[in-house]
């Protein structure tokens, strides 16, 4: 009888915690924002998709962590060196580091989480990619090893990384790291339970379709959260999620693409707007073995000179977005705005160019599609148009179904075509060598120069970030001289913030850190 | 009755075969990959692909696939989600499963009333002014298309007024708003048939017979008129049911309620077969279980009407 009473006060007071965080009780501050879908998944090993990405990282770390400015700080790793002569790195951990169950911080963890990930049963998510270098994790994929020779537990907060094939970006991936006893202790649906990270929040409730809640860790290493909790939520509808927020049910969101030009010419929003570019490198597509006019270069930098991007910019993104001169967007490691000249809408030149490559007016041109998905409608058909206006060149809008287009970008098979690649860490190796490098399997355009993967594949071993980046620039600007595409202005994150909340704000990778809103 | 009962049930085998068949069918035949958007960023990843295709079961022939579906679902296994990494089918509609019909049974309960009080109210005063202005009201109601109605008394309601919450599910209030615009346009159907039927009947000779007899008017109309209505209205009620689940779609989307409706849509998105193929054969057994109340209530309604055939 007393463990029932036990149990129901329990029960009781859990459903009192728990209503005090959704509805943000007289004393408990919580920060509200809607999610527009639900997470795919709430576990670090598993994770690989933007939204849960977004909460995750507000409850795991990895050796670094990445500021709203795309600057890399240490987090669970206070330093780090290389060693065997760079193909690999010693990480010290830091001390005191204490997870959500209280237990703290080891080197044993780091190895458990990596080794998780890399067994194919756990259906290890995005992080597998940045793992895929480390000693022994191919036969770990593979089902041929049970763990990782490459990583190595020297002692409790010391972990050395034992890389195949140089890797200098290792230590800024964004990793999440898991206590290590967790799995074993509460079984495979653990993270239904409890959560396993070390960052400044914990405990992630999530109820399929309603909300996803956060609680503040107020042991965290770097200090507790300043908010009680965060409370998100889902709400798939764009015009619901305005509503919410106008009723003032949030304090923060996200304006889904579909409503931003609505909230943008409305003036009752302006005091509330904030915007920032968002990492992502907007490119137009130009495969020259599927068309044969964009095997010449004046015919790819023609194309790029019709685009009227500042027109663009003001009327079809109703001033919500920025240029994009080259292929590293702003925020990112190696990013030099004066890298590459600003790119010009230059119809005349455009035309004498297509006179010089034997097509004048578009004659001798056969008929192409520009192919792209729903959300790209009223960029393509600006563009089809444009080009028609100063080209001549017959262009036809096709609109195809995401999964569809994005499996025959991957298998190179569309010839022109606009599209976003977002990146996962802030750096701008990451576009270069994913987009434009030979054998990249994202190179959906498939462009090949030797010249400029030869420089990707120096910057990937060149450790010094000065002089890598150097190496990131010389790359963009042999991109850029070949007209290896026409880059298309980036659409930006707009968000609304009510007055009372500070310290909250969108960034090129999302929000900012939970940790240190206020709300007054 | 429990053998006509029983009949209809077992006629409800090839009925949910043929949904499978559809859906199944409809799954293969739109575009899209679930594997591709399930690795968004790692589409190219060709081995994971390859690897999840296995673990799926979407590299046997698609025959193979059909039977394997069809002898898992008779082991009550739905398989797992597309979009949920790991997560059973049944675990991700299940709460669901216990809104929408709630929904849809909540604005049928405010719909019918209505809509019968005031197809009477009209009826009563054929030709006249207030008879005009209730079908006036009534074209209103079938024509503003729900989701126009619900922006509206949002931005009345909850933004303007803010008496009631913008959206989500759970309280009381939460359901004001959505219930009473999905039961809006049922309403104004019923009203507008409950009106013809009354009309027809209080023309019948039965009727001025007992009006003859000196009966009092509200005896007459609620009696012997409204009785003889109901099971044109009836079969009417039945249908609007149906239509409602479907409604909710919509309904939920814009109230935020996560619901079967919602979860639909946001599968179909997501090319999450498993989910939407479940969610519409729970929506077919729905539909054809209401069919199977209604018949059973006509034999209430009017003995004249009797099921099971002649003999019992």
């Amino acid at each position: 009888m007393r463990h029932l009473t036990a149990t129901v006060f329990g029960a009781v007071a859990g459903a009192l915690a728990a209503s005090t965080i959704l509805l943000g009780g007289a004393d408990a501050k919580t920060f509200r924002t809607a999610l527009r879908a639900d997470p795919a998944m709430i576990d670090p090993i598993t994770n690989s998709e933007i939204v849960a990405g977004d909460i995750l990282k507000n409850v795991y770390e990895s050796f670094t962590s990445v500021s709203g400015e795309g600057k890399v700080s240490p987090a669970l790793a206070t330093s780090w060196e290389t060693i065997d002569n760079g193909n690999g790195f010693r990480f010290h951990l830091r001390k005191g580091v204490k997870f959500h169950s209280g237990r703290e911080l080891s080197a044993k963890d780091v190895k458990f989480t990596f080794e998780t990930m890399l067994t194919p049963s756990m259906k290890g998510g995005s992080a597998v990619v940045y793992l895929k270098n480390v000693k022994g994790a191919q036969e770990m994929l593979d089902g041929k090893a049970k763990d990782a020779p490459g990583i190595v537990v020297i002692d409790d907060n010391t972990v050395d990384i034992h890389l195949a094939v140089k890797d200098v970006l290792f230590p800024i991936y964004p990793f999440l790291i898991m206590d290590s006893a967790v799995m074993a202790e509460q079984g495979p649906e653990w993270f239904n339970k409890v959560s396993a990270g070390t960052g400044p929040f914990k405990s992630i409730a999530w109820k399929r379709g309603v909300s996803v809640t956060l609680e503040a860790h107020k042991a965290y290493w770097g200090g507790a959260p300043t908010v009680d909790g965060v409370s998100m939520p889902i709400v798939p509808s764009s015009d619901t999620a305005l509503s919410m927020y106008d009723a003032g049910d949030i304090d923060f969101l996200y304006v889904p693409e579909n409503i931003v030009s609505r909230v943008l010419g409305d003036p009752r929003y302006k005091a509330e707007l904030i915007e920032s570019p968002r990492a992502q490198a907007r490119y137009l597509g130009m495969n020259q073995s599927l068309y044969a006019p964009f095997k010449d270069k004046r015919v790819r930098e023609a194309i790029s000179l019709s685009i009227d991007r500042p027109g663009m910019i003001k009327g079809l993104y109703k001033g919500a977005a920025f240029q994009l001169n080259g292929q590293i967007t702003p925020g990112v490691a190696g990013f030099d705005p004066k890298n590459v000249p600003p790119l010009k809408f230059d119809p005349e030149r455009a035309k004498k160019l297509l006179v010089e490559a034997g097509l004048p007016g578009g004659k001798g041109m056969p008929p192409v599609d520009i192919q792209s998905t729903e959300i790209f409608k009223d960029e393509i058909t600006y563009y089809a148009n444009q080009l028609k206006r100063v080209l001549g060149m017959e262009v036809n809008v096709k609109i195809v179904e995401r999964g569809t287009h994005i499996k025959q970008m991957n298998a190179g098979e569309v010839a022109f075509f606009p599209w976003g690649w977002t990146a996962d860490y802030p750096d701008g190796l990451y576009y270069l060598s994913q987009m434009w490098y030979g054998p990249s399997p994202y190179n959906r355009a498939r462009y090949k120069n030797p010249d400029y993967d030869r420089l990707i594949e120096k910057a990937q071993a060149t450790a010094a970030d000065a002089e890598r980046y150097k190496i990131y620039h010389e790359a963009e600007r042999v991109l850029m001289a070949d007209w290896a595409t026409a880059p298309l202005p980036i659409p930006a994150v707009v968000a609304l913030r009510k007055p009372n909340v500070k310290n909250v704000t969108v960034t090129p990778f999302g929000y900012s850190p939970f940790n240190k809103i206020q709300i007054n | 009755m429990l053998r006509y009962a029983t009949r209809r049930l077992i006629g409800l085998i090839p009925v949910l075969l043929a949904a499978i068949i559809l859906t199944f069918a409809a799954n293969q035949l739109i575009p899209g990959d679930p594997i591709t958007i399930m690795l968004s960023d790692q589409s190219a990843n060709k081995e994971l692909a390859d690897r999840l295709r296995a673990q799926y079961g979407l590299t046997l022939p698609v025959w193979q696939q059909f039977v394997n579906y069809i002898l898992s679902i008779l082991h009550g296994d739905f398989g797992l989600s597309f979009r949920f990494v790991g997560a059973h089918v049944v675990d991700v509609i299940w709460d669901g499963l216990m809104i929408s019909p709630v929904l849809a049974l909540a604005a049928t309960a405010l719909a019918v009333p209505t809509g019968v009080v005031v197809g009477i109210f009209a009826a009563l005063r054929r030709n006249r002014r207030a008879d005009t202005a209730v079908i006036l009201a009534l074209v209103a109601g079938i024509s503003i298309p729900n989701f126009a109605m619900a922006a509206y008394l949002v931005y009345l309601f909850s933004v303007k007024l803010a008496v009631l919450p913008v959206a989500g599910w759970g309280r009381l209030d939460q359901a004001v708003l959505p219930v009473l615009v999905l039961a809006l346009q049922p309403a104004a159907q019923i009203g507008r048939l409950s009106r013809t039927y009354m009309l027809e009947v209080l023309g019948q000779d039965y009727i001025r017979t007992a009006r003859a007899k000196g009966l009092r008017e509200r005896l007459v109309v609620y009696r012997h008129a409204l009785r003889n209505t109901l099971v044109p209205l009836l079969t009417t009620i039945g249908i609007i049911f149906g239509t409602l689940l479907s409604a909710s779609f919509v309904i939920e989307t814009i109230f935020n309620i996560p619901g079967l409706g919602r979860l639909a849509i946001q599968s179909v998105f997501a090319r999450d077969y498993p989910v939407t193929t479940a969610i519409v054969l729970l929506f077919t057994f729905f539909y054809t279980m209401v069919n199977l109340v209604v018949d059973l209530l006509y034999g209430l309604i009017d003995p004249r009407i009797r099921l099971g055939g002649g003999q019992s």
